[in-house]
């Protein structure tokens, strides 16, 4: 049942009209005007601000809030925004190695917004907060990376009423949080609970009294210490109870210790799944019996060999060589250290976070991966 | 200094398969992509327990082992078909417009699909059959020019596929008119448009009939582990074949001088030296920023051109199955209006856009969440730059607002409930894809397929366009001249890469 297309009357000037199809692209594309092409684009430019390239950033203030911790102030280049929540990545050079590590934001989204400014609140806990707590300065110069990370309040799917658990330094997503609830760039209703040992161990204790908001309510719950005004214990459902009635979703951050007891203390009151979240922590050294292995690495066209420690993660062992590579949530959800397994064996330290098709394609995360014997790796550069 | 016989920016779905024609041809190759991840859109993320197909809603004219489709012979040429684990998409799809009652779900196969569409609307039989002979003759002109490079004999096309000729310079909806089929069939055949992202008057009907022929007769699958599992095979071949990619390295210069390309500047400072560069970004990128001293000729070419739809989509793990949420089909379309015109002209901005093409992810690949759970992405595009208009301190109250337009979109269009049972959410703007793949305004399909700048043209003119361009620049990807989606891009690449294999032998 062959047929004949025919649109024209005669046909044959739908042929012709084929024919012209060439004439008229030509022409087009010859008479457009000759304005110079654009350089960039509105929505580029706001991704600029949403995602920035790794920055260059000045610290420009330093405040000790706490007997081992501090709150450092850095200078961008340019505007920033995030939700309050998020974390940056700070990335300094300490001697020869190159290292980075994630801390969540604690100043609020405008003030990176309005004034380009971010802050960091850190305690002094090991090789590169030990640093910035003793040496890092006023004028010195740092890389940012920000923002990243999935923690923060999502309308969609979380209650909005937030229960914040917070132990320790993790605190500062919340002080964000509260910020951003003040200055309005966020709205949810917040109840932080916030454990430390002592009353002392509390940073932002000043500033967290002064709150005085009908969204924010603040609890402490001191481990080491009875005192009117506090709760004592570990933050339970007895003392959660006390405080909040109703729906919630729960937000944690701090040691994985106090994930596993509060996440057991909100299954008790029929919390959990996708109304409990977490904030992710670095993968610590492991334990094992002192070996050192020979790690091959190859970073575009550079080759390098250097010592791999079997307690260290084998990113850890880059940046002591002083390698410059990826990093950004060290605690091998993000992906961003990507990494390619020419050859070796490796452990993977919890959860195996990776995308189904790099375990298929021998990819690996080496933020959360320790070296069992010699390994060759493709690395993307820093 | 770093010497390369041709070096691909971008691996993006067009550049990987250039890099490994490349290689296939014998050239020394060096593939950099600025994200630390091949693919560009064609990757996966993680959110908690799920894994998120990136963009691929179905691979079309892939087809199975004995049915095998274009790509799928592509991809053994590659030899990369078994490196990729594959299901099949089970039916073509779903389209509904609730305020025009039309509502079908068409299935795979000729025969099926025009007595599906004869169901639903009585007398359409004969200019269905029309349509897919039609169909036909261009699949098997397209097939014969591909063969002779795109060198096509007029005497060939004018004896063997003279319907192809004649078809050619018409739009979607005249060629359907001249056809006599009744407005709910077209209506019901057209729902695939927003796939290409120009309406039905504008579109070219061979563009849109060959993508059709090849969705209906070889049906469409889909990587067992998102498409980022294609991206890493096509990786992997590349570096087996002795070519190098580099992660988290972008090009930001490309060298010129009288006898067209010398190089290519990364940052950090190093310098390629190649005569031969195949670009997977947009000539708006490259003539824009990244050559100096763009000839005028080239200037007004490129901004003669009009940017595609800006991309949008939204996340969704869910707590519940597909069988418990009520979702039947693997892919929906939801319009407003079937007048692809009309619809078109709502999809400018945000306040008026509502159209999504939708896709659970199950329905094709059950075990592709944890047990109990389903996952599903919902897409869209925007006809005009209006993201360009919300500033970053209104960008995520924006966004807020507008996922919940999409969700109450899909529960009153199809009456399944999913709002309480969202686990994970992410929202994926113009901006995300600027951020990402660096395109302007967010583009996700580049440039149109309007009228004078469709698929025959940009066809017919491959080969001026290079010779109007710089020697040694081809381009691969949705900017280029088979235009956007998956299949599109891996043909530009596989065009790309064997033309510059030529190019080398020629020009050195
Ligand atoms: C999302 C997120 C948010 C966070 N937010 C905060 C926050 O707001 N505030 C906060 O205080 N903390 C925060 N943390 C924790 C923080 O990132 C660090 O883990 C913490 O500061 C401890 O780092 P450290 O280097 O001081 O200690 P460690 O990581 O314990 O340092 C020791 C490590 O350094 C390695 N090392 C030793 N020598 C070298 C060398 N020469 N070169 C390279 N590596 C070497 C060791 O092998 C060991 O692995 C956050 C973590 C995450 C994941
Ligand atoms: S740095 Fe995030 S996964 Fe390794």
């Amino acid at each position: 049942m062959a047929f004949r297309f025919k649109k024209q009357i005669f046909g044959f000037m739908d042929l012709i009209r084929f024919t012209k199809l060439v004439d008229k692209r030509r022409a087009k594309l010859e008479n457009a005007p000759a304005t110079p092409l654009p350089v960039t684009y509105r929505v580029n430019e706001t991704a600029k601000i949403l995602h920035p390239a790794p920055l260059t950033v000045k610290l420009v203030g330093i405040v000790k809030d706490s007997p081992d911790t501090k709150t450092y102030t850095f200078e961008l280049p340019q505007k920033a925004f995030f939700r309050a929540g998020q974390y940056a990545v700070l990335r300094a050079k300490i001697g020869d190695s190159l290292v980075s590590r994630p801390y969540a934001i604690s100043s609020s989204p405008y003030t990176a917004l309005n004034d380009g400014k971010v802050s960091l609140t850190i305690k002094k806990s090991g090789y590169f907060s030990s640093y910035m707590f003793d040496k890092a300065k006023e004028g010195d110069e740092f890389t940012l990376s920000l923002p990243f990370g999935n923690f923060f309040y999502e309308s969609v799917k979380d209650c909005p009423h937030i229960v914040g658990i917070a132990g320790g330094s993790g605190i500062t997503p919340f002080y964000s949080m509260i910020k951003g609830i003040e200055e309005g760039s966020e709205d949810f209703k917040l109840t932080l609970f916030y454990g430390a040992k002592t009353a002392n161990d509390l940073v932002f204790k000043d500033e967290l009294d002064k709150v005085s908001n009908d969204k924010i309510k603040i609890v402490y719950v001191l481990s080491d210490e009875k005192s009117d005004g506090y709760e004592n214990g570990f933050i339970s459902a007895d003392i959660i109870k006390k405080y909040v009635d109703g729906d919630f979703t729960a937000m944690l951050c701090g040691p994985n210790a106090m994930y596993n007891f509060v996440d057991a203390e909100l299954a008790k009151m029929g919390v959990s799944g996708k109304f409990v979240k977490h904030e992710a922590n670095c993968t610590a050294s492991r334990d094992v019996k002192p070996k050192t292995y020979k790690l091959t690495v190859h970073i575009q066209d550079e080759v390098y060999t250097v010592e791999a420690d079997a307690a260290d993660t084998i990113l850890t062992s880059m940046e002591r060589a002083g390698l410059s590579v990826p990093a950004r949530c060290r605690a091998g959800g993000c992906g961003f250290c990507h990494s390619k397994l020419v050859s070796g064996k490796f452990s993977i330290a919890g959860a195996d976070k990776r995308r189904l098709a790099d375990s298929k394609f021998g990819y690996i995360h080496p933020c959360c991966s320790y070296p069992d014997s010699d390994m060759e790796l493709i690395v993307p550069r820093g | 200094m770093d010497k390369y016989d041709a070096v691909v920016i971008g691996g993006g779905n067009g550049g990987l398969v250039a890099a490994i024609r490349l290689l296939q041809g014998g050239a020394k190759v060096l593939l950099v992509e600025k994200h630390n991840l091949p693919g560009g859109f064609a990757t996966s993320f993680k959110r908690g327990r799920f894994e998120f197909e990136a963009s691929l809603h179905e691979l079309n004219d892939f087809g199975t082992k004995d049915n095998a489709g274009d790509v799928r012979d592509l991809f053994d040429a590659l030899g990369v078909t078994d490196k990729i684990d594959w299901t099949e998409i089970p039916e073509a799809y779903r389209v509904i417009s609730r305020e025009e009652k039309i509502d079908a779900t068409m299935p795979f196969g000729i025969k099926a699909f025009i007595d599906k569409m004869e169901s639903y609307v009585p007398g359409s039989r004969r200019s269905m059959e029309k349509f897919f002979e039609l169909a036909k003759t261009i699949h098997a002109a397209q097939a014969y020019s591909n063969s002779v490079n795109g060198a096509t004999d007029k005497k060939v096309m004018l004896s063997k596929y003279a319907n192809f000729v004649r078809v050619g310079s018409y739009s979607v909806n005249e060629v359907l008119d001249a056809l006599k089929m009744p407005k709910k069939a077209k209506d019901i055949l057209n729902a695939y448009w927003c796939y290409l992202g120009a309406h039905c008057d504008d579109l070219s009907f061979i563009h849109y009939a060959s993508m059709v022929y090849r969705y209906i007769t070889k049906g469409a699958s889909m990587p067992k582990m998102r498409s980022h599992e294609i991206s890493l095979a096509l990786v992997e071949r590349i570096r087996e074949l002795g070519g190098d990619v580099w992660f988290n390295t972008e090009a930001v210069k490309i060298l010129t001088g009288n006898d067209g390309i010398e190089g290519v500047v990364l940052n950090g400072g190093k310098t390629i030296q190649t005569r031969h560069v195949i670009a997977n970004c947009a000539p708006h990128l490259v003539y824009g920023k990244m050559i100096d001293n763009v000839p005028e000729r080239i200037v007004k070419a490129t901004n003669a051109r009009k940017f595609a739809g800006r991309g949008l989509t939204m996340f969704l793990g869910l707590n519940k199955s597909a069988d418990e949420l009520g979702i039947e089909n693997h892919n929906y379309f939801l319009y407003d209006t079937m007048d692809s015109k009309k619809q078109y002209e709502l999809m400018k901005k945000i306040s008026t856009n509502k159209v999504q093409a939708t896709v659970c992810l199950n329905r094709a690949y059950p075990e592709c969440s944890p047990k109990g759970t389903c996952m599903m992405y919902f897409t869209t595009l925007f006809m005009e730059d209006d993201w360009g208009n919300v500033s970053a301190k209104d960008y995520f109250k924006v966004k807020d607002e507008y996922v919940k337009v999409m969700i109450d979109r899909f529960e009153k269009d199809t009456g399944s409930k999913i709002s309480d049972s969202i686990e994970e959410i992410s929202l994926a703007t113009p901006m995300t894809y600027a951020h990402y793949c660096g395109h302007p305004e967010g583009d996700i399909y580049g440039y149109e397929s309007q009228y004078w700048d469709g698929l025959t043209p940009r066809l017919l003119m491959m080969n001026e366009d290079y010779q109007n361009g710089i020697r040694g620049l081809r381009f691969a990807g949705g900017y280029s001249m088979r235009l956007s989606g998956y299949s599109s891009a891996y043909f530009s690449g596989d065009i790309s890469g064997r033309q510059t294999v030529g190019d080398i032998k020629r020009e050195g």
